[in-house]
């Protein structure tokens, strides 16, 4: 009975605080499907239009399906740079000897960069892209995307890093696997968990990334929140327009998510077998 | 023997790292250090640099927009990552040890923090509208007087916390659901065997297992919480007053619209500082609990 | 390689039957030119433009990309295309906070160094003459060198509900403030309709805009005489006071309670949702009030050039956009961009611009039978209104002395401090900013 009753009021504590997250979300999508006038007077029942989907996705000065397949290439392609960089160099930096000196001072150096405001590195950064001609390119955001999550990544995969138990590792060595032999079949599995929740949040933080995305991309390479920003004008908001153009974007973040989630899953498995 | 190639995989491995840090980290960090003791203007289609020695931050103090945000910033970041770590570890509990509907629970806590910021401080500035908002009307139907949460300077800077801790709980909640899923079994079964509560599950072994994405969560969300700029940029502007006034929204103001960029590298090194200041803050206030 | 003026028919009406029809090639057979990019911002007007830009490309056979930004983007993106060796963009659209930061940086190609034979059409405004620029005595009238081409001259205008007008009995559009203050209070019914509604909250360029025409109106001004380079401020004089007193009472007795948190989407929300009676608010809105999608007073308003105290002139301030071409790009490309300009300046374009929506720069198209239509009404006052637009800010740090403004505007709009220690803080802050910059400057007699 104890277990009973504990198991409901879990359930309810879930579903409160499903409910405090979605009703917020669930208005924002709704919003996608009214005219701006009955979302500003507040009514409660509306009619839906897809008349602000239709000024999102076919307006003539918009290219939102292009913003979208932009968005998705940087972030995935910096979301695998930057996990790659960032669960090795963690590898390097916690489980290779290295001095104390040279860990503490990178990690630090990583925390600088991350503390620095955007509109004092956006600037800087078009700069030395357009010395190299990567303005204007999917690769010049990518680069930018993976350094500005990697601080992040570098010290979330720290801590999942460090868990890996040492007699695993000196198992495998005395098998005699070599450092790629070892990342790949031992710690790789082992910090699933942590790769999936850093690479969700890269994959995020890249997909709304404002300020590197507008100094470093113009019309064929603009991302989807340089395109939701469009509709923040000089006077006014266009509220549904920007509801429709979010609840868009979305959709592409949840499926990464749906599908991490799996992946999540099956690290946890494979680590078991040990 | 194994010396060499060790070496030779210890630098393979970081320098993926450590190229993107330097590479395109050094020079803009340098340069914003540079520009703190310069005032660059524009003439002729070409800069002009003009060194001033510390005088950028010897005028920060007597800037009053900076005095303001300073203490908002400060105020904010505290609250709302206290409210987002304490909500986040809560949902995370919850959903590692619910039996059923995990990976539901767990795409839906993830929602908020999928919604770019601006449309955050678009949507949320609606909701709050005390004239014909949501959270108005809801007030109305309980039969409550709806309050002007964005217009009063006294709630002003708390309705903007809340936003963000509604935003960003899912941050917490993510990296401590993957912390608790790595957290070693054996340990829990052990303490079961010995008769331990919930409770003391918690205090005794949850959390010290969890410290270090505890320490990492933390660090992260403030680091962030003090660049917030995209959501109160719509939410308030800044206003009513200085009330919402960010550092950020300083920084921008004076580095960019402004254009006083040697001026607002000071204000960005000073900033740094600030949050290295809290950091270190907080690490000797940890170990004073510790002993 | 010699320019040539391009000479072709040009038609009147945009439409289907345009696309249809066959289309005048150029007469001139060299003029083929090289491909520009424009960077312009996402604002209600951008489509009447693209539109245009169409027209263009099908006439002329040239290419012109539109880099489309947000608002909050745009300075960004024009700095960092102009700052560079090589500019990404050919035309700047530089909007009336940044046009000045433009000119005095060196930025901008005069047009009369591209083309020293071409002058403005006649009819088309110049803005404030904020479209001159002397490089040597930086000031801007008409004895300096074209700069640019005015692209959207937006001045704000009295947008009043008709409606409520005649059913009260009130005649005809409000001229002088004593008649806005009391048709204000005739028709201040809260909380369901308010006389009034102004903004009052601090931003990038908020209550200090809705401001000028108030100030201004009542014969003040923030500066002696900024044309010819006297920046002593006379923000805190008799007549700034009358001004700020003005604001003030209008918005706590016939006004929105939450004037103090108003910015310019919460004026535009208030009226819109029909819960505001009148508003002085930037002409670019208008296409929002008939249009059911975003309206509650479909065809129950009416425009009118701002009042003023009677006996002086209507004095909107300008919140315009202007058109350069950059410095840093290639000659070709600065050729073309200045073919696009000179196209878009002529009357015939500019009528067709305005059947698309845009709002033209160009007499003509305001005396044009368009302006007797309808859903054209605001035409009228506009034409009335844009020769007396004042432009305060002929100087790059305007930005500066506009942070300033916002700020103590909003404190006093809020009752947070009198509307004298405002002005007389404000005065003070302001004379110091020019003074610091090297501009000539000084202080009035503190108020009482």
């Amino acid at each position: 009975m104890q277990r009973a009753r504990r198991e409901i009021l879990l359930q309810l504590a879930l579903v409160g605080g499903g409910l405090l997250v979605v009703l917020p979300f669930a208005w924002v999508v709704s919003a996608g499907f009214r005219t701006q006038i009955s979302l500003l007077m507040g009514d409660f029942w509306f009619t839906p239009v897809l008349s602000a989907y239709n000024e999102v996705l076919f307006s003539k000065t918009s290219d939102f399906l292009l913003n979208v397949r932009n968005s998705a290439i940087i972030g995935l392609a910096s979301t695998a740079i930057c996990l790659a960089a960032a669960t090795l160099g963690a590898w390097s930096l916690h489980r290779m000897r290295w001095p104390r000196w040279w860990v503490h001072l990178l990690l630090l150096w990583a925390l600088v960069l991350q503390m620095i405001p955007p509109v004092a590195l956006s600037g800087g950064w078009f700069v030395m892209a357009r010395a190299v001609g990567l303005d204007n390119t999917l690769a010049g955001l990518v680069l930018a995307h993976a350094t500005l999550n990697l601080p992040m990544a570098l010290w979330m995969m720290g801590v999942f890093v460090r868990d890996v138990p040492q007699e695993l590792v000196e198992a495998a060595r005395l098998d005699g696997a070599s450092t790629p032999t070892l990342l790949w079949r031992v710690v790789l599995p082992l910090v699933a968990p942590g790769l999936a929740a850093a690479g969700v949040l890269c994959f995020v933080f890249s997909w709304n990334e404002f300020a590197a995305a507008l100094n470093l991309s113009m019309r064929q390479t603009a991302t989807v929140p340089v395109a939701i920003a469009k509709f923040a004008q000089e006077f006014e908001i266009r509220y549904v327009q920007m509801a429709a153009a979010a609840s868009l974007s979305a959709v592409p973040a949840l499926l990464l998510l749906l599908v991490a989630q799996r992946w999540i899953v099956k690290g946890l498995t494979l680590g078991a077998v040990k | 023997m194994r010396r060499d190639p060790d070496n030779w995989w210890r630098w393979a491995t970081l320098s993926p790292a450590l190229l993107l840090m330097l590479g395109l980290g050094l020079l803009p960090v340098l340069n914003l250090v540079v520009l703190g003791f310069f005032d660059v203007r524009w003439a002729d289609g070409r800069s002009i640099w003009t060194f001033v020695g510390t005088r950028h931050y010897a005028a920060l103090p007597a800037d009053p927009l900076f005095r303001a945000s300073i203490v908002n910033t400060v105020l904010f970041a505290l609250g709302a990552v206290a409210g987002q770590m304490l909500l986040g570890f809560a949902l995370a509990l919850l959903c590692h040890k619910a039996t059923r509907g995990r990976v539901f629970w767990r795409a839906l806590f993830v929602l908020p923090v999928l919604i770019p910021g601006i449309v955050i401080g678009a949507m949320w500035k609606l909701l709050l509208n005390p004239d014909f908002g949501a959270i108005a009307q809801l007030f109305e139907v309980a039969g409550l007087e709806p309050l002007d949460w964005l217009g009063e300077a006294s709630t002003a800077l708390f309705a903007v916390i809340m936003v963000d801790i509604w935003h960003w709980t899912p941050f917490c909640f993510l990296l401590f659901l993957a912390g608790l899923e790595s957290l070693p079994r054996d340990v829990y079964e052990a303490a079961k065997v010995d008769g331990a509560s919930a409770w003391q599950e918690l205090l005794r072994i949850t959390l010290p297992l969890m410290w270090p994405t505890i320490v990492v969560t933390f660090v992260f969300r403030l680091v962030l919480a003090f660049k917030v700029f995209d959501e109160i940029y719509l939410l308030t502007g800044g206003g009513p007053g200085t009330a919402t006034e960010v550092v950020s929204f300083t920084i921008y103001q004076r580095f960019f619209t402004e254009d006083r960029a040697g001026y607002g590298a000071a204000m960005s090194v000073a900033v740094i500082f600030l949050i290295f200041l809290m950091l270190a803050a907080a690490a000797a206030a940890r170990r004073r609990v510790q002993s | 390689m010699a320019q040539h003026a391009p000479t072709f028919p040009r038609r009147t009406l945009l439409g289907a039957a345009a696309a249809a029809g066959t289309f005048p090639r150029f007469a001139d057979a060299q003029a083929r030119m090289a491909p520009i990019t424009i960077v312009i911002n996402q604002s209600p007007w951008l489509d009447s433009f693209a539109r245009i830009v169409q027209l263009y490309e099908r006439e002329s056979g040239n290419r012109i990309e539109l880099d489309v930004n947000p608002f909050a983007g745009s300075l960004e993106k024009q700095r960092n295309s102009v700052r560079a060796a090589r500019g990404t963009t050919d035309i700047l659209i530089m909007n009336s906070g940044w046009f000045a930061e433009m000119y005095f940086g060196g930025f901008v190609q005069p047009i009369t160094d591209i083309d020293p034979a071409y002058r403005l059409d006649q009819g088309v405004y110049t803005l404030g003459d904020t479209v001159f620029f002397d490089a040597a005595t930086k000031t801007m009238n008409a004895r300096g060198k074209l700069m640019s081409m005015p692209i959207a001259p937006l001045i704000p205008l009295t947008y009043y509900r008709a409606d409520l007008y005649r059913e009260a009995g009130i005649e005809g559009p409000p001229r002088t403030f004593e008649q806005l203050e009391a048709n204000a209070r005739r028709l201040n019914r809260p909380p369901r309709m308010i006389g009034m509604v102004q903004r009052g909250a601090r931003g990038p360029n908020s209550v200090s805009f809705d401001f000028l025409p108030y100030i201004y109106g009542h014969g003040g001004g923030f500066f002696r005489d900024p044309a010819n380079g006297d920046f002593t401020v006379t923000l805190n004089a008799a007549e700034g006071r009358t001004a700020l007193d003005f604001y003030i009472r209008l918005a706590r007795e016939a006004g929105h309670p939450r004037t103090a948190a108003m910015d310019q989407a919460d004026v535009i929300q208030a009226f819109a949702t029909g819960r505001a009676a009148q508003m002085i608010t930037v002409i670019a809105a208008w296409s929002q009030m008939d249009d059911r999608e975003r309206s509650a007073v479909v065809d129950r308003v009416e425009w009118a050039a701002p009042p003023s105290v009677a006996g002086k002139p209507t004095a909107p301030g300008l919140g315009h956009w202007l058109a350069g071409i950059s410095r840093n790009v290639p000659d070709d490309r600065q050729r073309a961009a200045l073919a696009f300009l000179k196209w878009f300046g002529t009357a015939s374009t500019q009528i067709a611009f305005a059947r698309g929506g845009g709002i033209p720069v160009h007499a003509a198209a305001y005396r044009d039978g368009l302006a007797d239509e309808r859903r054209f009404r605001w035409m009228k006052p506009m034409a009335e209104a844009l020769p007396h637009s004042v432009n305060p800010y002929n100087f790059p740090e305007a930005s500066e002395v506009i942070a300033v403004l916002e700020l103590g505007l909003n404190r006093a709009i809020a009752g947070e401090i009198s509307s004298v220690a405002a002005l007389n803080g404000m005065s003070s802050e302001i004379a110091d900013i020019m003074a610091k910059h090297g501009h000539r400057t000084g202080k009035l007699e503190p108020l009482r």
